[in-house]
């Protein structure tokens, strides 16, 4: 694994991205679009309560969690399984299989650079808006430096979901269903699209343990300080957890992969 | 062997496949199915290539050349036999010998499409570790060999597909590969392109002495670069010598023509073995008068046709 190598990948990636800005605007709007749909939802669910404070959040802690969970979905979002779907049936996937890498490895760094752009373009800015429109209620210590390495972590186990999820299309043909499938079990699970604190007691007690959770609500509750992740004690198990389920997932991934890559390769003339 | 840039001993592929049934009930049924049947792509291919040789790989469509292909990349392993890439058995260590291949196939680029082509040269060099001054010296030959300036800083979707073949074959050579695999390189060129490619192909070829295996259906580029070729059908090697020699294969075959009284031009295609090109003549001219005469050597692309057509076996 030599660094030359990657970097050179994720320098591309940002060049590549870079290129195509004007989508980055339409992601900004479309995302306020929804935050706007989902700021009236959460108003009314939290009218209807009657209560200030549901299952140990505010309002403003839901919207800030939803708010960033949005920004950090356009972040972590990855297009493995359309990119490799397509790939394969026009028969291009063999110049990537050809390169002097490991595909899964060349893969991950292909995708790296536009992950730092959208990093900067799109989480950057909403987080600066929600700092403003909330006044400082984001923590700004170390929870940002722990938030960042959370992030790598969640970006590694997004990686492996994806790559898994592409190489059971591979037996399907079939990309559409399963991956709509795959992103409504993540977004839900992982707690994206509704916070996990409001989950079910015994639904939460399954998804603590999926790795779902790894990808948008360990990061989330590291940035924003809750469950006790300003300490240490509270900090390790969530690094554990993400870890954990990185080795998991990379060593499924690989054999699975490795195992299927000598079926598909007979398509394509 | 280690003169020899590939040899292939006995190589056989497989294919198992579903025999799929007709109709909507059939659909269903082959849902559960469990009835393959097995397909045998490429049967029982010997093959030496010597270091520095171009070798045109041919066969009509489905013959199994890309398996083949796919085979000598590694991307595909054989059911039986053995292949050796450099000295190398090419699938059981895909990144070291990828290292020392290149690929080019004629429908498909390798390139960054939004990038300027320098861009792609310099990610290619980083992705090969290639040392700086041999990636200059490098695209110093490419300037001496074509125009590379109009196409150098120009992004890969903006170029028309004469440069961008042009500019994945460049790419294809970068780390200076032992072998290099063109699949139809000039498909869809017009013909001063396809002069281009092929000049190209053969000055690198003579600079850097890079082995090179072509498949193409264009005997132009077989005619302008290929002293041996191997051609196989149905999986099998039918035909592994000198163009030269292609010619003779079936008989010394001549082609007549003739301009008739009408001022029309009839052609013939001739067996010298079997029959008489004079007698042929002095029989046509008892029916009409004949203004001119002209003898041809057959040309490649018919001998190719012949034998695609299965006069050979």
């Amino acid at each position: 694994m030599n660094p030359r190598k990657l970097f050179a990948l994720t320098r591309a990636g940002i060049m590549e991205s870079l290129h195509y800005r004007l989508g980055t605007f339409v992601t900004l709007f479309a995302n306020l679009i929804y935050l706007v749909l989902v700021y009236y939802l959460w108003k009314a669910i939290y009218a209807s309560s009657g209560v200030d404070v549901v299952n140990g959040m505010t309002f403003t802690d839901t919207m800030i969690y939803l708010i960033l969970a949005t920004s950090l979905f356009n972040f972590l979002e990855m297009f493995v399984v359309w990119d490799m779907s397509r790939s394969i049936q026009s028969g291009k996937i063999i110049l990537d299989l050809l390169k002097p890498l490991k595909f899964r490895t060349y893969t991950f760094w292909s995708y790296s650079g536009s992950h730092v752009v959208s990093f900067i373009m799109t989480f950057i800015p909403t987080f600066i808006v929600v700092m403003i429109i909330t006044k400082g209620a984001i923590p700004m210590g170390l929870n940002l430096v722990y938030f960042l390495i959370s992030t790598v972590f969640a970006l590694i186990v997004n990686f492996n979901i994806e790559m898994i999820v592409a190489t059971i299309c591979l037996y399907t043909e079939s990309t559409w269903g399963i991956n709509i499938v795959k992103e409504t079990i993540v977004l839900l699970l992982s707690g994206a699209s509704i916070p996990l604190a409001f989950f079910p007691e015994k639904l939460r007690a399954v998804v603590d343990f999926l790795p779902f959770r790894a990808v948008y609500d360990i990061p989330l509750t590291i940035l924003l300080e809750k469950n006790g992740s300003d300490t240490l004690q509270g900090l390790l198990p969530m690094f554990g957890f993400q870890a954990l389920w990185i080795v998991i997932l990379t060593a499924a991934g690989t054999l699975f992969w490795n195992y299927s890559v000598k079926k598909i390769t007979v398509n394509g003339g | 062997m280690e003169d020899q840039a590939l040899v292939m001993k006995n190589v056989c592929k497989d294919f198992k496949v579903l025999n799929r049934h007709e109709g909507l009930k059939g659909s269903i049924q082959d849902l559960f199915s469990r009835d393959y049947k097995t397909i045998s792509a490429v049967k029982d291919v010997s093959l030496e290539v010597a270091r520095g040789e171009i070798i045109g790989y041919l066969g009509p469509n489905g013959a199994g050349k890309s398996t083949t292909i796919k085979m000598m990349t590694g991307v595909l392993e054989p059911t039986s036999g053995e292949i050796l890439v450099n000295g190398k058995v090419p699938y059981k260590n895909r990144t070291e010998n990828c290292e020392n291949i290149g690929v080019v196939f004629g429908q498909r680029s390798q390139l960054w499409w939004s990038l300027p082509l320098i861009e792609s040269f310099k990610l290619l060099r980083d992705l090969y570790m290639v040392p700086q001054q041999q990636y200059e010296d490098m695209i110093e030959l490419y300037r001496s060999l074509v125009d590379i300036e109009p196409i150098i800083n120009k992004p890969v979707r903006q170029m028309s597909l004469g440069q961008r073949t042009l500019s994945d074959i460049l790419a294809a050579f970068i780390h200076n590969p032992a072998i290099v695999f063109l699949d139809e390189p000039t498909i869809g060129l017009d013909v001063s392109m396809k002069d281009k490619i092929r000049a190209l192909i053969k000055g690198l070829n003579k600079e850097k002495n890079t082995t090179v295996i072509l498949t193409t259906h264009d005997m132009g580029d077989v005619d302008a670069l290929c002293r041996r070729i191997v051609i196989i059908d149905k999986g099998m090697k039918i035909y592994d010598n000198d163009i030269e020699h292609l010619k003779g294969y079936f008989g010394s075959y001549r082609t007549l023509h003739m301009k008739l009284a009408d001022d029309t031009w009839e052609q013939m295609l001739i067996d010298e073995k079997t029959t008489d090109v004079m007698q042929v003549i002095t029989e046509k001219q008892k029916v009409t008068k004949i203004k001119d005469i002209r003898l041809e050597e057959i040309s490649t692309e018919e001998v190719i046709k012949k034998i695609y057509e299965g006069e050979a076996v």
